[in-house]
């Protein structure tokens, strides 16, 4: 008898330290991008999961996003964008979406971006954060994953940016994915189906129209081809924003899910463990993840 | 016959002069110099063969690149940084190392910025390094990171008389070597060089043991083991050996028979393990044995 209740106390324990709260606490959530439309194309689904089921999701944008576009620009633009993230929040279910005033297509791995960054990740008492790889087509990307890896230690150090309490235990830092193959290739550690919020995702895409209906067609040299209508405009939406599942992300939906389940899964989104901060075991992923505890 | 003569002469000298070349002092005692963003690191992943180096006679110096003054929950700022040089001093004592340097940058903000550059290039010419070692620019803190990148970023211009022109140039590139660490991305740390430490294995847990401020009181924090630390000298020290040994990997046992033999290899206890960097002069196998002495002792 003695031992049952030490075996529950030892349970008990293991699942009360995971989160930084306590059990069966919500689970908090922050996701650092580049620009204000980033996080919403590389985990909105996952983010929409998560407040779904409670969860607390936070996305900060580093960059204003002022020079993303042909014929608008500066504050003015800032403006437009600041209030086009609102709305994708809003569309997500997602609990904030912060953008950082720093120059769109300017940033650098500076210190005082880092100490807005360790600020951010300690305020939202994270238990997980979710970034860019400091490998991707953009600088804004690459130095933002730079800076968020610079914070992945720093964050439980008291002495560093002392304005703000540091975190009492080290959160998981995740990699959001690309495909870029050096140095070396994204691994997709987890897999997450968001064929359910696939909706949602897109309707949160829709709420960046400066960038889906303007200035990315623009780059694209697509700007003649963006419907008028409304209705026509999402199916376009899907048709260009539909990520493709690559065979390695597959085998990691199979992992998670199921031989079964994981084949026909439609949509996903996919995360590498960043060697600093926090090593989950996989025990450890399906607590942060609980997505992938319900099973069919 | 002359003629011959003469020539087999230059041969021979200009012969016995390579192999002379290989450290940069006349006197054939090696420099070496360390190169770590905090003032411990140094200790924790060379100590023992900077012993192993001190007893045999030669030149070894450790940097800290940062003054640590981070490194605590409850000091902190100039007061911890002149508690940490102390520490650094006391560990050198113990090591029998020449010289320990700790530059006056912040702990937790080092960048890869020309004034800091300019402050390595300046350790490695006064020194006059023939051996050069600093950690990977892959590790778990970005100052440890931003280290590995500046001491790649001297690597080269270390001689460059237009670069850093208050100091002369090395006449002859140092070798570059990484520190051990475990991490695997973009790719593992590769033990090109692994030493034997078991003999001077006392004398690192005793240097490490200087740095009171980080082995008793700053790193069981981070970890919420504060309350395990003992406070008698012998348990410390067992606590010290218990947290410190550091592992043997695979790979580093395959090394350690590359460099040892089969036998000894096998049994060895501890050990350090280092990394060629490819910027930097590329040592032959001979050369890294005459940079590493102690690879000879069999």
């Amino acid at each position: 008898m003695k031992n049952i209740i030490f075996f529950i106390l030892i349970i008990a324990c293991g699942i009360s330290v995971n989160g930084q709260n306590e059990v069966n606490q919500p689970l908090r959530i922050i996701a650092i991008g580049a620009h204000p439309d980033d996080l919403d194309q590389q985990m909105g689904g996952t983010a929409a999961l998560f407040s779904e089921m409670g969860h607390h999701v936070k996305f900060v944008s580093v960059t204003n996003g002022d020079a993303g576009h042909f014929n608008k620009g500066g504050g003015h633009l800032a403006k437009i964008r600041r209030a086009e993230a609102a709305e994708a929040a809003k569309r997500l279910g997602i609990d904030a979406y912060t953008v950082l005033d720093n120059h769109d297509g300017e940033l650098l791995p500076t210190l005082t971006v880092r100490h807005q960054i360790i600020r951010e990740i300690r305020n939202w008492n994270a238990d997980i954060v979710i970034t860019h790889r400091p490998v991707d087509y953009h600088p804004d990307h690459r130095y933002t994953g730079i800076i968020v890896q610079d914070a992945a230690y720093l964050v439980i150090v008291p002495n560093i940016t002392p304005d703000t309490p540091p975190l009492k235990k080290n959160p998981v830092f995740l990699y959001l994915e690309d495909d870029f193959q050096k140095p070396y290739p994204f691994q997709p550690d987890i897999a997450v189906d968001i064929t359910d919020v696939f909706d949602k995702k897109i309707s949160a895409h829709d709420a960046h129209k400066s960038q889906m209906y303007e200035w990315l067609p623009w780059v694209n040299k697509q700007l003649a081809n963006v419907p008028e209508q409304s209705d026509k405009k999402l199916e376009w939406l899907k048709e260009n924003w539909t990520l493709p599942i690559t065979p390695k992300v597959r085998q990691s939906l199979i992992k998670w899910y199921g031989k079964k389940k994981g084949e026909k899964i439609l949509h996903a989104e996919a995360f590498e463990i960043c060697e600093y901060g926090r090593q989950p075991s996989k025990k450890e992923i399906l607590q942060l993840f609980p997505m992938l505890n319900l099973k069919e | 016959m002359k003629k011959n003569l003469i020539y087999f002469l230059t041969c021979f000298f200009s012969l016995s002069f390579t192999v002379e070349i290989i450290a940069q002092n006349k006197d054939s005692k090696l420099n070496i110099i360390v190169i770590g963003a905090h003032p411990d690191d140094a200790d924790n992943k060379f100590g023992g063969t900077a012993a192993l180096f001190a007893e045999m006679g030669h030149n070894v110096k450790f940097v800290s690149v940062t003054n640590g003054d981070a490194g605590h929950f409850n000091k902190g700022g100039g007061h911890l940084a002149k508690i940490r040089r102390k520490e650094a001093e006391e560990s050198a004592k113990r090591l029998g190392i020449k010289e320990y340097t700790v530059l006056d940058n912040h702990d937790g903000e080092l960048l890869p910025t020309l004034d800091v550059r300019h402050q390595i290039i300046r350790e490695i010419r006064n020194w006059n390094a023939d051996v050069v070692l600093s950690p990977r620019p892959a590790d778990y803190h970005p100052d440890h990171r931003y280290t590995g990148i500046l001491v790649q970023d001297a690597a080269y211009l270390v001689i460059v008389p237009n670069v850093t022109p208050d100091t002369p140039p090395l006449e002859k590139n140092p070798v570059f070597l990484y520190l051990e660490d475990h991490f695997q991305k973009p790719y593992p740390f590769q033990p090109d060089i692994v030493i034997d430490i078991t003999s001077t294995f006392e004398k690192k847990m005793e240097a490490l043991s200087a740095h009171e401020s980080q082995m008793f009181e700053w790193l069981p924090w981070t970890n919420n083991k504060l309350e395990d630390v003992p406070a008698g000298k012998n348990e410390r020290r067992e606590f010290m050996s218990k947290n410190w040994s550091g592992s043997i990997t695979s790979d580093e046992r395959e090394a350690l028979k590359k460099w040892y033999g089969e036998k000894k290899g096998e049994a060895i206890n501890y050990a350090e393990s280092f990394e060629i960097c490819e910027y930097g002069r590329q040592p032959t196998e001979e050369e890294i044995k005459e940079l590493f002495p102690m690879l000879n002792k069999k």
